[in-house]
């Protein structure tokens, strides 16, 4: 009886470590993340995907055989938010548009959350220059602290600004 | 005999102010200003609230535009190198109107979530004298993230710009 209540406890206690693991590697990024680097930097074709490493005081994004790199010391700002996807994109997002009965429609509906990171840095010559990136969720902010680390400055103080960002929440017209 | 003389007569002064009306319009269009390099300052939104890619994809989307439309010397905010160029305008950019709408509420509803921004371009001389005024706004009413609202008001800024102002080489 004892047995089997150890048992018991055993597995559930196994099953809550279990749920608690993804979490915590989510939060704890060792390596390069994948991302999609929507504009800005420079050399670099729109939407191009690719890997985000923060190294050695350098900011890397890996495209292809392309590398391109970042200093850390001349980041003048880094922001994170968050924003959300359709999970069904692409050339099938786009065919679904013309399915029956609005398929596509509902298909839409289906999102999936990402993170934003927003880098604005200067080059060689002081001119001003930013690049957008997007990542899976809990990210972006460890990338953010490990440049913040490294010498780059932030405006923002907090973890992440999930300002009218995201496109799910409508938000109302601002106007001055 | 007159009655063929006098249509003759119609048709030629109707083709007449047909062919000569483009070319009033085109004397009462105003001249284009001389700009020999083009600077564009950081996007300003103090007083909206603008999301951090926002105002960045505007920037981007903005100098890219530029050039795209013949302005082969567009210096990028703080560059060191506009400083010692003659004929040099600045474009200041500021957000007056932003509205985030909803990527999800235009595929499913189609007439709703439109993302609309507005921004004030202001276009001056290196010391300050303003150029040109006049106010941009970006839409995307369909297909597309958000974000493609930047592209869309990049695009008809650099119009702006193509519209009224003249770089050497380029008319």
């Amino acid at each position: 009886m004892i047995f089997k209540s150890k048992s018991v406890l055993v597995a559930v206690v196994s099953f809550f470590v279990g749920l608690a693991i993804p979490v915590g590697n989510a939060q704890q990024v060792s390596g390069p993340v994948k991302v999609v680097q929507l504009t800005g930097l420079a050399g670099v074709k729109d939407n191009a995907k690719g890997t985000l490493q923060v190294e050695n005081g350098q900011l890397h994004f890996v495209h292809g055989k392309a590398i391109s790199d970042v200093s850390a010391s001349s980041i003048q700002d880094v922001v994170t938010g968050a924003d959300s996807q359709r999970a069904v994109g692409g050339t099938i997002g786009l065919m679904s548009m013309a399915a029956p009965y609005g398929g596509g429609r509902v298909l839409s509906l289906f999102r999936t959350k990402i993170d934003t990171l927003t880098v604005l840095y200067r080059d060689a010559d002081e001119g001003l220059h930013g690049a957008i990136f997007t990542m899976p969720v809990s990210t972006a902010d460890v990338i953010k602290k490990e440049l913040v680390a490294q010498g780059a400055h932030t405006t923002a103080t907090g973890d992440s600004t999930p300002a009218a960002t995201s496109s799910t929440s409508p938000s109302k017209e601002q106007k001055q | 005999m007159k009655r063929i003389l006098d249509a003759g007569i119609t048709l030629f002064l109707l083709t007449l102010i047909f062919n000569a009306s483009p070319l009033l319009a085109q004397k009462n269009k105003p001249a284009k200003i001389k700009a020999a390099a083009l600077q564009v300052e950081m996007i300003e939104s103090d007083e909206i609230k603008l999301p951090a890619e926002f105002q960045v994809a505007l920037y981007e989307n903005l100098i890219r535009q530029l050039e795209k439309n013949g302005f082969s010397h567009v210096y990028r905010d703080g560059d060191r190198n506009a400083a010692s160029v003659a004929d040099l305008v600045v474009l200041h950019s500021t957000v007056r109107g932003f509205k985030a709408g909803s990527e999800r509420a235009r595929q499913v509803t189609t007439v709703s979530g439109t993302t609309s921004i507005t921004v004030h371009c202001q276009f001056t001389s290196p010391d300050g004298t303003s150029l040109l005024e006049r106010d941009v706004n970006g839409k995307v009413r369909f297909f597309g993230g958000n974000l493609k609202a930047t592209y869309d008001f990049a695009k008809k800024a650099a119009h702006v710009a193509n519209e009224n102002f003249s770089t050497p080489g380029r008319e």
